[in-house]
């Protein structure tokens, strides 16, 4: 039954990182693209939680939650914000 | 959100369960058995097995013991690589003067506050999970990208040059970097060094004594697990990593005027 649960609860999350994957790509404003990015590693930080990997959790939620998107941040103000057609 | 937006997501999510569903009837190619692996078994058997004295590594972690002792030299050529890319965001910015004069536009004083409290609880938790590397999940690499958050917070909430004039010049983090990375190779050399001089036999990357190769570094201290080489590499590790992402954010912060004024003279 336990283990049932555990298989939904992964689909949950991983259409969740899909779609967030999505508006990532579709959004025009580069901060709000970083800030669906960021969302999408959150939900693969749970599945490598729920997959009992916790030496790649501790290493995934700083560098995909905070240091990516501080890098990207500085890389967007040096250009663009809004992507144009 | 549009219909026709709606329909591409489905169909995206569909296209992936039905390629998920193909892999775990093995139509991708073989799949790897359920069970625990013998390579697993024996890593799990030997990360900490006070029957196997010659065998086995000192911590209880499996992931630690297999990251910086069953398979030190992969780690830390990793770390050279890792040290290798920092030297060349360095190259590219060569000649650029980085200092902390000027003003700074910092955030809101309730932004302020926060990361003040933050300055000290995340590096306390960093150095948590680098010191018990060797006993709970974590090891030098995830602290030292749990400590880099923090640089993080101090240049976006007050501002690289605040960062600056506390003290972290260019010049002082790459000593740090390279202080990290030279305890990882004394480390790793450590016990073979010992071994020339005391005319024994040893290997590099020795944690612990082998068959004719009696010396090693301590596993227990008054009771407490020290975790032997594993605890040094993690702590050297930890500085290593934290100077290195700390330095890329400083490069990466710095003004685009400031850097192509040096970069097309």
């Amino acid at each position: 039954m336990i283990e049932v649960f555990t298989l939904a609860f992964l689909m949950l999350v991983s259409v969740a990182s899909v779609v967030a994957a999505y508006l990532a790509i579709r959004e025009r404003d580069m901060v709000k693209a970083i800030v669906y990015s960021a969302i999408q590693s959150a939900m693969y930080a749970l599945i490598f939680y729920v997959l009992m990997a916790p030496d790649i959790v501790l290493v995934y939620i700083p560098v995909s939650v905070g240091i990516t998107p501080a890098v990207l941040l500085f890389v967007t103000k040096k250009t663009e914000r809004y992507d144009g057609d | 959100m549009k219909a026709s937006e709606l329909f591409v997501l489905v169909s995206i999510i569909v296209f992936i369960f039905s390629l998920a569903y193909i892999t775990s009837l093995g139509g991708l190619g073989q799949l790897p058995p359920v069970n625990v692996r013998l390579l697993a078994q024996r890593y799990l058997e030997l990360t900490w097995n006070p029957l196997k004295p010659f065998m086995s590594s000192s911590g209880y972690e499996s992931v630690t013991a297999i990251v910086w002792d069953f398979r030190g030299l992969d780690t830390f050529f990793e770390t050279a690589v890792f040290y290798g890319a920092i030297i060349a965001a360095i190259a590219i910015y060569r000649g650029v003067k980085i200092t902390g004069k000027g003003r700074t536009t910092g955030m809101s004083p309730i932004a302020r506050t926060i990361t003040r409290l933050s300055i000290i609880l995340i590096p306390t938790v960093a150095a948590s999970i680098a010191l018990h590397g060797h006993l709970t999940p974590g090891g030098g690499f995830q602290a030292g990208s749990v400590a880099t958050v923090v640089v993080v917070l101090i240049i976006m909430v007050f501002g690289r040059k605040a960062l600056i004039r506390k003290g972290m010049t260019k010049a002082r983090i790459l000593l740090f970097r390279s202080l990290g990375l030279l305890g990882i190779g004394f480390t790793a050399v450590a016990i073979l060094l010992a071994g020339i001089i005391l005319g024994l036999n040893a290997y590099i990357f020795q944690n612990q004594p082998k068959p004719f190769a009696p010396l090693g570094f301590p596993k227990l201290y008054d009771g407490m697990i020290l975790g032997g080489s594993l605890l040094l590499f993690n702590l050297f590790e930890f500085i290593a990593v934290t100077a290195g992402f700390t330095l890329v954010l400083l490069l990466l912060s710095l003004g685009e005027e400031e850097v192509r004024g040096v970069v097309e003279k």
